[in-house]
């Protein structure tokens, strides 16, 4: 039986932040649920993206999803960077 | 900002032709930033590679594509440039739009960008190159607010559909592409705004099969106007061009005298199914061969019209990259009804038909077109409740084996093989 919105995000949720990757592509999540359509995966990660929970990281051509705080952000990385 | 040495680039303003290295000189004199992204060229061209890093998770808040994140490498070198992103706008149907709207965009570049623009991206969208992360926020309130302009697609989403100039100004249009292109931007903002898809996904809308906008060769879903009758001729129109009355090609190519119009070498020769001919001064077409290639009918307007009975063709997954192969989408759904009145539903079905089969099957970083040739068209087309038509088939067979669908086996694959090769043992 497929998991409520709220078990689902929470499952997508679970897996962006202990994942050992820290960008995943939309259909890493399918397997929170492989009961659930995959817009709905879809619909669940957005939602969390809205929530300020997870983060979009764009290449310009592909999207990924991260928790927040976990993308690699290139503005982050200069200013690391600088104060080395 | 420091202007830099460009001798490099300096060579590139010295053709007869415009030079974007002169244009952005003459841009930095207002904007000094543009000095830095001539000497980070000037870098690139001596180092021989770029120095640009795209990519990151700058955006505008609820929207997750639009804006593509561009950093410099070389940021304490060139600071100008440390962030320069890319704003990607909702260009109007078929690129219809005001001088006032276009200055409007302009003056808004140039409070929050660089000024520089890209008129239009082969994307089709209206390319703004050029801002700071710290300028995205306001610039897209006033953008929305006070343009009522919107951010187009990018990276995993739907991108911003494009289409021909259509029935607004051609005569051979067939379907109505300004209103399609329309009602899907709208009925699909959730896609183009938010990544849904393993990858990019485009739309594009051709009135006829001259395909001015290249859906045919741009687009994961190509819908191509075209028409399921016979070719209208005026016999009248067919005299009027063999006499010289009518100017053949209504006029293009008309810089050189080509002599008097040739109807047998200029039109019947070069039809590629060889489906016309004359008989005395009356022109014929056998229809059940014509291809839609348009060559008779942009030859001869005056004379030769689109069939009544209009519609499109669906071609799906052609590809553009830079890298890897270019390919051709591949004619899918010979006819189909492309009707306003019932807000597109048919187009619609078959979209989101695609959608859930790609967004399941397909890989990580797949388009649509990769994807069929993966798992083959036979399997797209009974995902998509297609009969085969022979326009599907690229080429006769050469693999003598025949591959049976589970449905057309006695017993299916659970069948017992074992029972089955002891009756067959001797």
């Amino acid at each position: 039986m497929a998991l409520s919105n709220d078990e689902l995000k929470a499952a997508i949720l679970n897996k962006a932040m202990t994942a050992p990757k820290p960008q995943l592509y939309i259909k890493d999540f399918y397997e929170c649920d492989p009961d659930t359509k995959p817009r709905a995966v879809k619909n669940a990660a957005n939602d969390l993206v809205k929530e300020g929970k997870l983060t979009f990281w764009s290449s310009g051509s592909t999207t990924m999803y991260a928790a927040k705080g976990r993308a690699k952000d290139e503005e982050l990385r200069d200013t690391a960077e600088e104060n080395k | 900002m420091p202007k830099h040495d460009t001798p490099l680039l300096d060579e590139l303003e010295k053709g007869p032709w415009p030079s974007f290295v002169t244009d952005l000189k003459r841009q930095a004199e207002k904007k000094p930033e543009c000095w830095d992204i001539l000497g980070q060229l000037e870098l690139s061209f001596k180092d021989r590679i770029t120095h640009w890093k795209h990519g990151g998770i700058v955006g505008v808040f609820g929207y997750g594509g639009g804006i593509v994140g561009r950093y410099s490498d070389v940021p304490k070198q060139f600071p100008g440039v440390a962030h320069f992103h890319t704003v990607r706008l909702n260009q109007p149907s078929s690129k219809f739009y005001s001088s006032a709207k276009l200055r409007d965009i302009c003056n808004l570049w140039e409070k929050y960008g660089s000024g520089m623009t890209n008129m239009h991206g082969s994307t089709g969208d209206l390319v703004l190159l050029g801002t700071k992360t710290e300028n995205l926020e306001p610039l897209f309130y006033e953008l929305t607010h006070d343009l009522k302009q919107d951010l187009g697609g990018s990276g995993s989403n739907l991108r911003t559909p494009s289409c021909c100039l259509g029935k607004a100004r051609c005569e051979y249009s067939c379907i109505d592409t300004q209103a399609l292109c329309h009602h899907l931007t709208m009925h699909y903002q959730d896609e183009i705004h938010r990544p849904a898809f393993p990858y990019k996904f485009k739309f594009k809308f051709s009135g006829c099969p001259n395909d001015c906008v290249a859906a045919i060769a741009r687009s994961d879903f190509a819908v191509i106007g075209t028409w399921k009758d016979d070719i209208r001729i005026d016999q009248a129109g067919v005299k009027g061009y063999l006499k010289g009355d009518y100017i053949p090609n209504a006029g293009a190519h008309s810089g050189r005298d080509w002599g008097k119009f040739d109807i047998q070498k200029e039109v019947i020769d070069l039809c590629p199914t060889g489906c016309m001919w004359m008989e005395g001064d009356t022109l014929k077409i056998d229809n059940s061969e014509c291809t839609r290639c348009m060559h008779c009918i942009n030859v001869m307007p005056r004379a030769l019209r689109v069939g009544k009975e209009q519609g499109a063709t669906i071609c799906v997954g052609a590809k553009a990259p830079i890298l890897d192969g270019a390919q051709f989408a591949t004619m899918t759904i010979p006819f189909i009804k492309v009707d306003p009145d019932n807000d597109f539903e048919e187009v619609i079905e078959v979209i989101e038909k695609i959608w859930d089969w790609w967004m399941e099957v397909g890989k990580n970083r797949e388009r649509v077109g990769e994807t069929i040739m993966r798992v083959g068209l036979p399997t797209f087309l009974t995902v998509m409740e297609i009969t085969p038509a022979p326009q599907h088939i690229k080429e006769p067979r050469s693999n003598p084996y025949v591959f049976w669908g589970e449905d057309e086996v006695e017993g299916g694959w659970e069948r017992d093989v074992k029972e089955f090769r002891k009756r067959n043992a001797q």
